[in-house]
C-alpha cells in the first residue's frame, strides 16, 4: 500500500472525510504520521472493516497475523497522541468497503436494489464495491461471531473506546434507502421463512401493497437483529446508532459518476441541502477530489464540519442560550413519520420552500430532552395527529405549556387523544378562538405558548391553500431577512449572541450563500427594518453592496460569500 | 455521445383492482451528459399508443425499441443501446473498477439505429 500525501487537491483514501480513518488503506507503519494529520481537537472515527479482519470463516485477526489489523496498536497510537477516537461498526452493507464489508467466505449473494440491478458503488479510488445480501444466514452468523470476538478483544486489551453502530443509506429520487433493503434471492428465501414462522396459518399476498408492507417489516426486523446483536456483544462500549447517507452511493449515482460529465456540483449541492433539511448525517467518503472541489468542499467544511460532527455524535451540545460561536439557525420544525410526506400534501413544504427556504427541518420523531427543548424553544413546530401516540401527544402539550408554538393537524388524531385534548383544554380553562378560513382552525393561547389546531385534510385538494399558510405565518410575525434568488443558489443561516460592542443588537445572523452553477447569479436581500448589514466575510468570486432595502450580492460561477446581519427590534 | 437504455421486464400485476399487464419498463435512460429528462421521455412515449406514459412501460420489446429510437431522433443521435437489467447485472458481476464498469455500455445489450442513421448509411454507400 502506498502512502498518500495530505493535499486538498488529491484523493486521500486514508482520510476520506468527516474525520474518518481508513486504517486498512495504508501501512501500519504509517498510521502514526497519518493520525498526526488530524487536528488535535478532532475526534477520529475508525470505521470497522470487519471483513478485513477475517482470517478464515471462524477466525478473526486483530493484529496477531497482520499489522494492519492491529487495533491494539492503533488505539495506543491514538491515545499516545492525545486523540479522542471511536469505532464505527457497520450494521448494514457499507458502500465504501469491498463486498460491503462482508468477509469473502460469507459473500454469497449479491444485493439487488428495488430497480432490479445489483447494488454496486464506485468508491473514491474508482473501485466498484459490490454489496452482498445481509439476508444470507451465513452473513449474520459471521457478523455475530465477529462482534463477539471484537468485544472480547477490546475487553482483554482494556481498550476503552466508544462504538457507534452505523446504518448506511443512499439517496435516490428524493428517498432515503438503506443498503440493507434489497430484493435478492437470499432476501426472498428469508422472507419465505419469516412468513412461515410468523404467519403459520398462511398469508394472502395477492395484494402487492400488503406484500410490500410485510417485506418492509421483515427488513426492519433483520436490521434490528444486526443492531441488537452488536449492542449486546459490545454493551460496555455501545454509544448508539447513526444513520449515515453516503453521497454518491445510489445505483443512479453509480451510473452518473461513471459518465464523462459525472455528477455536477449543483446536483451534489441540492443533495446536501436536502440532507440538511431532513436532518440526515452524511458521508463524503465515496467522492474523489474532483467531485469534492470548491462548492461541495466549502459546504462540507462549513456546515457538516468538526463542530457539527461533535454535535451529531454527542461529544458537545449547544447550550440553550446563544454563545459567541455561530450555530445553525432555523425557525420551523416539521414532525412527520418516515416517507409520509404529509406536509407536502398540505402545501406547507412548498410554502416554506418559497418563504423560509432552508430555515426549516423535517424530523421523524420528537426528541424530548431538556437540552433539545431549550435549543429549539424558538421554533414553530408542526405535528400530524395520525402519527401521534400518547407519549408524544403529552410531550406536545407540555411544550405548549412551556411557551412553545405548536401547530397540530388534527386529521386522523386517535379517539383517545382527541378526548385527552378536550380534557386538557377544560382542565386548564383554555378558551380557543375559532377561525373558519379554508378549514376549521382553533387558536389557544397560554402565556407565550400557542396551540393551533387545524383540519389539514381540507387543505389537500384546495388550490388556494397557500393563502392559509400565509395567514398562519402572518399571525406568528416571524422576523427574517427576505432573500430573492434563483432556485440554483443556496444559502444557510447561522446565529450567534452579540459581543459586548454589539449590544444594540438582539443577535447576529450569518448567511452563507453559494452558487454551484456555471452562470452568474444575483441575490437580493431585503432586511425589512429589522436587520442591519454588518460585514461580508470571505467572498470568493462574489461581491456585495448595500442598498436602501438591504444588500445586493453578485456571485460568479462557483462563487460564495457570507454576510453578517445585526438583528434589532423595530422602534 | 452514446445513448443507453436499461430496461426490466415486469410480470403482470393487480393493484387495487387495477390490472397491469406484463410489460417492459424503462429503468434508466442516459447519455454521456447524464440522465434524460423524464418529461421528455414521457412525451416521447406518447408516440407508442399502448404504452403507459406515466410509468414508462411498454407491452413488448418492439414498442420499447420504437420509443428508444424516437428519443434517439429527438436528441439528434444515431443510435441507442438497449440493455436488459439481467445483462447489466452480468456486466456488473464481472466489473471491478470504473474502467471495467464502463465497458458494460459497449459490450452488452443491443444497439438500435435510428432511421435517419440507416438512411445516412445508404448515402454513405452511394458516395463511397
Amino acid at each position: 500500500m502506498s502512502y498518500v500525501e495530505d493535499s486538498p487537491n488529491r484523493n486521500d483514501p486514508v482520510r476520506p472525510g468527516e474525520q474518518w480513518f481508513f486504517y486498512w488503506k495504508t501501512s501500519a507503519s504509517l498510521w502514526e504520521s497519518r493520525i498526526l494529520q488530524f487536528a488535535p481537537t478532532e475526534v477520529v472515527f475508525i470505521p470497522v472493516n470487519w471483513g478485513f479482519h477475517a482470517e478464515s470463516a471462524s477466525e478473526w485477526d486483530f493484529g496477531r497475523i497482520h499489522p494492519e489489523r492491529d487495533f491494539k496498536r492503533l488505539t495506543q497510537l491514538l491515545t499516545q497522541h492525545g486523540r479522542k477516537y471511536c469505532f464505527l461498526l457497520p450494521l448494514t452493507p457499507a458502500p465504501f468497503l469491498p463486498n460491503g464489508g462482508v468477509p469473502v467466505s460469507s459473500a454469497r449473494t449479491l444485493s439487488i436494489s428495488r430497480d432490479g440491478s445489483h447494488l454496486a458503488v464506485l468508491d473514491q479510488e474508482s473501485n466498484l464495491n459490490k454489496m452482498f445480501s445481509f439476508f444470507e444466514p451465513k452473513v449474520f452468523q459471521s457478523f455475530a461471531h465477529f462482534v463477539k470476538k471484537f468485544g472480547a478483544f477490546l475487553s482483554e486489551n482494556k481498550i476503552h473506546s466508544q462504538i457507534w453502530g452505523a446504518q448506511f443509506y443512499f439517496h435516490q429520487d428524493r428517498h432515503k434507502h438503506s443498503f440493507i433493503d434489497e430484493r435478492s434471492i437470499a432476501f426472498e428465501q428469508g422472507f419465505s421463512r419469516y412468513l412461515k414462522q410468523n404467519h403459520p396459518e398462511g398469508t394472502d399476498l395477492t395484494d402487492p401493497k400488503a406484500e410490500s408492507l410485510l417485506k418492509e417489516t421483515f427488513t426492519d426486523e433483520v436490521a434490528s437483529l444486526f443492531k441488537t446483536t452488536a449492542e449486546s456483544s459490545l454493551g460496555p462500549y455501545w454509544a448508539g446508532v447513526q444513520k449515515i447517507v453516503t453521497l454518491g452511493g445510489s445505483p443512479k449515482e453509480t451510473i452518473l459518476r461513471s459518465l464523462p460529465s459525472g455528477k455536477s456540483q449543483l446536483e451534489y449541492t441540492k443533495d446536501l441541502f436536502y440532507h440538511f433539511i431532513h436532518q440526515d448525517w452524511i458521508s463524503s467518503s465515496l467522492l474523489n477530489a474532483a467531485e469534492k472541489k470548491e462548492t461541495l468542499s466549502w459546504i462540507l467544511k462549513e456546515h457538516f464540519g468538526s463542530r457539527e460532527i461533535d454535535q451529531r455524535y454527542n461529544y458537545q451540545a449547544y447550550s440553550g442560550d446563544l454563545s459567541s460561536e455561530f450555530r445553525p439557525f432555523g425557525v420551523i420544525d416539521l414532525f412527520d413519520s418516515k416517507n409520509q410526506k404529509h406536509f407536502d400534501k398540505l402545501g406547507l413544504t412548498s410554502f416554506l420552500n418559497r418563504h423560509f427556504r432552508w430555515l426549516y427541518q423535517s424530523h421523524e420523531e420528537l426528541y424530548f430532552t431538556p437540552s433539545s427543548i431549550d435549543i429549539n424553544q424558538h421554533k414553530i413546530k408542526f405535528f400530524h395527529g395520525r402519527n401521534l401516540d400518547r407519549t408524544t401527544f403529552s410531550q406536545i402539550l407540555k411544550l405548549f405549556m412551556m411557551g412553545q408554538r405548536i401547530l397540530l393537524d388534527t386529521t386522523g388524531l386517535p379517539d383517545g387523544l382527541d378526548k385527552k385534548l378536550q380534557i386538557f383544554l377544560l382542565e386548564n380553562n383554555l378558551k380557543s378562538q375559532s377561525v373558519n378560513f379554508m378549514t376549521t382552525t382553533h387558536i389557544c393561547e397560554l402565556g407565550e405558548g400557542r396551540l393551533i389546531l387545524f383540519e389539514g385534510k381540507r387543505l389537500i385538494e384546495n388550490p388556494a391553500r397557500e393563502k392559509f399558510w400565509a395567514n398562519i405565518f402572518k399571525y406568528f410575525h416571524l422576523v427574517q431577512p427576505e432573500m430573492q434568488m434563483d432556485d440554483d443558489v443556496f444559502s444557510m443561516w447561522r446565529i450567534r449572541a452579540t459581543s459586548p460592542h454589539e449590544l444594540s443588537f438582539l443577535d447576529v445572523r450569518r448567511v452563507n450563500i453559494y452558487n454551484p452553477t456555471s452562470y452568474k447569479k444575483v441575490v437580493s436581500i431585503k432586511t425589512h427594518k429589522h436587520f442591519a448589514f454588518m460585514k461580508m466575510i470571505d467572498p470568493t468570486r462574489a461581491s456585495a453592496k448595500s442598498t436602501p432595502e438591504g444588500v445586493d450580492v453578485e456571485l460568479l460561477p462557483n462563487g460564495k460569500i457570507a454576510l453578517d446581519f445585526g438583528h434589532y427590534e423595530e422602534t | 455521445m452514446s445513448l443507453n437504455l436499461i430496461y426490466n421486464f415486469q410480470t403482470s400485476q393487480n393493484l387495487d383492482g387495477d390490472f397491469r399487464p406484463a410489460s417492459y419498463c424503462v429503468v434508466y435512460f442516459f447519455s454521456d451528459d447524464g440522465f434524460l429528462d423524464n418529461a421528455l421521455l414521457k412525451e416521447m412515449s406518447k408516440t407508442v399508443p399502448d404504452a403507459d406514459h406515466e410509468r414508462l412501460t411498454f407491452l413488448n420489446l418492439d414498442d420499447l425499441k420504437t420509443f428508444a429510437v424516437r428519443v434517439c431522433q429527438e436528441v439528434s443521435q444515431q443510435n441507442v443501446r438497449l440493455i436488459s437489467i439481467q445483462d447489466y447485472n452480468i456486466g456488473l458481476d464481472g466489473a471491478k473498477d470504473l474502467q471495467s464498469y464502463q465497458t458494460i455500455f459497449s459490450k452488452y445489450g443491443e444497439m438500435v439505429q435510428s432511421e435517419s442513421a440507416k438512411k445516412k448509411g445508404l448515402f454513405g454507400k452511394i458516395f463511397s
